[in-house]
């Protein structure tokens, strides 16, 4: 088995093309074990995973449960509503308190932007990012890419256009770095107050505020969550001014390619920054997305232990 | 001891370092005559420089003695060889007289030259005014906010109206807080790769608009602390063309580090003000040769281990530079600008702003002196801080220079 050349992932900037493509084919391979009457391997068979959630999280906690349980590795959910952190214990002693415990893999969920990085320094276990902050969420890029790919054949030479709430997105970040080591060319879109005033950043990516001209050479566009947050802090005026200017609506497909794929992180909020029947239309590939989670999930676990279960 | 023999150092006199030679130190002096009792340090051609004084001490006592005191921070000021400092308590308001009686007794340690902000609000809430003329009489150099930015523009007008009558300055680390809005680290590039919240420049520039605005109003001498951007540089030109009695420091740290930092995600660069792009850095440095900077400010502030042993979010900010300063700043400063503009920044020009009188060397003077070998290195390394902090973003690294020692209120220490 080739081996990854990252130790852990904590997220994809930096991360090769090699690596990437790695995750990705064994990801396909994962995805068609999934269509198996026994979606079940024994990859991690003798290892031990913590899933290690520190803000509430329900699809992605689950897609890593599933993933560690098909690769038939031991699973412990650990949130901090339930833990000792609630009783003032700091980030450092929770970890080395279930590392004493003997487990290989801390897969982590945190408000904080380099958490995972942070563990890492301070552990001997496997690290794997499930979202930091608005840092990034690698899983959930790799996730997309898969997706495009399964889909369109190659992520080379496509055009992905990210709409929405880019500011405060990990997933944006994620696969705004992945997406272009792949060769795919990302343009981003969103409100003036919820993108990154730095275009440095995106030196390799294209800024469009106008979402007709973002979406009109597109292959694939992802609607990003709109968090009701942002119009308590006056980021916004309204859920209807955003769905009218940014929503993925039939009317906007309308500047679009017919095929173009349509992609969310999940969960939706239907009419506001997707319409109900574009999230269920032909062209909607979230569902899809959603099944590849798990087949991406298990193939990063599988590479970072490294074959270290007794296969 | 009070007595000691350097051999073979090279003392800073009339604005140069002067030959190796003998400086036999007593009682606080330089003296001529040869000493029989004391013991002898072969400087090996080291530097002696005037002590230095730090702009931006909190030693947390009394209210957080259980993170450090004026012994520790005292003990930082013979490492790093500073001979006083201007003291003002984030979380300890010196909001009465009867505090600032207190506080001065705390750190009555003899030979050290402490200087006081008093506090123009009660408990730095701004909702009422200190007894500014009582604190004034019991000492207090000038007033402050504590870095709370909490005052609205009315407030401030009263407060600085009334503060006036005293003639005392007012120090501000200038900040809004509305637009800091959470952020812990500048907004640009590297907060928008991490995700991070960020502070933008305006909310520095912002808030030293409002305040030289009110200064010029109100004719009220003002001092800004740890500038961070040029453009609050430009500013502050300005308003001393329109006659506006302002001053500055930068802060040892946003000489050396910017923004590019963070992709380590260190929790001790966790500071405020954040580290600004290079650009930023650049300015300061510029600040410093065109002379809008008046001082470099040390803002020691020490933080726990535990309160830094975590992801850099979640860190309490601050860091600690008095056993540093000199080392880490030295071989840029000295580059850059010469060693006599070097010493006057870190020593002199800081003590002015404090109203502290400076300290030079000569024999037959009293003297307070830092050893230190511009050749040798440091190590950055835990046990080379006082107390039990070590928030240094520069632990873990390599200096150019290290401080053999200090010979200060008469004391001498060898580090």
């Amino acid at each position: 088995m080739s081996a990854l050349e990252i130790k852990h992932l904590f997220g994809l900037r930096g991360v090769s093309k090699h690596d990437i493509r790695l995750i990705l084919d064994h990801a396909k391979q994962f995805r068609e074990v999934l269509e198996r009457p026994v979606k079940k391997v024994p990859s991690l068979r003798g290892m031990t995973v913590v899933n290690l959630f520190f803000e509430n999280s329900t699809r992605t906690r689950t897609s890593f449960e599933l993933a560690e349980k098909r690769l038939s590795a031991d699973t412990v959910n650990f949130t901090s509503s339930n833990s000792s952190v609630k009783k003032g214990e700091t980030l450092v002693d929770t970890l080395r308190n279930i590392e004493a415990m003997k487990i290989d893999i801390v897969v982590v969920r945190h408000k904080g932007t380099g958490v995972p990085k942070f563990l890492a320094d301070n552990s001997k276990a496997i690290i794997v990012n499930a979202g930091d902050g608005a840092h990034e969420h690698p899983t959930q890029a790799l996730l997309d890419m898969l997706t495009i790919e399964e889909k369109l054949g190659t992520l080379e030479g496509k055009n992905v256009t990210i709409v929405g709430d880019i500011r405060h997105s990990r997933v944006a970040r994620s696969n705004l770095w992945g997406m272009t080591t792949m060769g795919a060319h990302v343009t981003l879109c969103g409100p003036s107050t919820l993108v990154p005033r730095n275009t440095e950043l995106m030196s390799n990516v294209t800024w469009e505020s106008d979402v007709k001209k973002a979406v009109k050479n597109a292959d694939a566009i992802i609607a990003l969550r709109l968090q009701k947050e942002r119009m308590d802090d006056a980021l916004l005026p309204s859920m209807r001014e955003y769905r009218n200017t940014f929503g993925i609506t039939h009317e906007l497909l309308e500047c679009a390619k017919d095929k173009v794929l349509i992609m969310h992180p999940g969960p939706i909020n239907r009419g506001v920054e997707l319409d109900s029947e574009i999230a269920d239309g032909d062209n909607s590939v979230i569902l899809n997305q959603v099944t590849n989670g798990v087949a991406v999930r298990m193939a990063v676990l599988y590479l970072l232990a490294g074959g270290r279960g007794n296969e | 001891m009070n007595k000691v023999i350097l051999k073979n150092v090279r003392p800073f006199i009339n604005g140069k370092f002067d030959a190796p030679t003998t400086m036999n130190l007593a009682d606080g002096k330089w003296v001529q005559e040869s000493l029989t009792d004391a013991p002898t340090f072969d400087a090996g051609g080291a530097l002696a420089l005037p002590a230095l004084f730090g702009l931006g001490l909190d030693f947390k006592e009394p209210l957080r003695d259980d993170i450090y005191s004026f012994k520790d921070g005292v003990e930082a000021m013979r490492r790093g060889g500073f001979y006083g400092g201007l003291y003002e308590s984030s979380d300890n308001a010196i909001d009465d007289s009867r505090k600032l009686s207190a506080i001065k007794q705390i750190s009555s340690f003899a030979g050290f030259s402490f200087a006081f902000l008093g506090a123009f609000s009660v408990g730095y809430k701004c909702k009422e005014l200190t007894e500014m003329i009582e604190l004034a009489e019991e000492g207090a150099v000038g007033f402050g906010d504590g870095n709370q930015d909490a005052s609205r523009t009315r407030f401030l007008r009263l407060a600085m109206e009334y503060g006036s009558m005293t003639g005392k300055r007012f120090f501000f680390m200038p900040l809004d807080e509305s637009l800091r809005h959470h952020g812990l680290v500048h907004e640009g590039h590297y907060s928008d790769t991490l995700g991070m919240k960020g502070i933008p420049r305006v909310a520095e520039t912002i808030a030293a608009f409002r305040i030289l605005e009110m200064a010029r109003f109100l004719k009220v001498p003002v001092h800004f602390k740890q500038v961070s951007c040029g453009e609050t540089l430009k500013l502050i030109e300005m308003a001393r063309e329109q006659g506006v009695d302002v001053t500055c420091d930068v802060d040892v740290y946003h000489l050396l580090l910017d923004d590019s930092c963070l992709f380590d995600l260190d929790s001790h660069s966790n500071v405020v003000m954040p580290f600004r792009s290079a650009t930023d850095k650049d300015a300061l440095w510029q600040g410093l040769k065109s002379g809008t900077v008046n001082a470099i400010s040390v803002n020691h502030d020490p933080v726990l281990r535990q309160d830094k042993e975590v992801n850099f979010e979640d860190a309490v900010p601050g860091a600690v530079s008095l056993e540093i300063a000199l080392p880490a700043l030295w071989k840029p400063l000295t580059e850059k600008l010469g060693e006599s503009r070097a010493i006057e920044l870190l020593s002199s020009a800081p003590a002015k702003i404090a109203g502290v009188g400076g300290v030079c060397l000569g024999l037959d003077s009293k003297v307070d002196l830092v050893l230190f070998d511009d050749k040798a290195k440091t190590e950055v390394t835990s046990s080379l801080f006082a107390g039990q902090v070590r928030n240094s973003p520069l632990l873990g690294q390599t200096l150019s220079g290290k401080i053999l020692g200090s010979y200060l209120g008469g004391l001498w220490t060898e580090v």
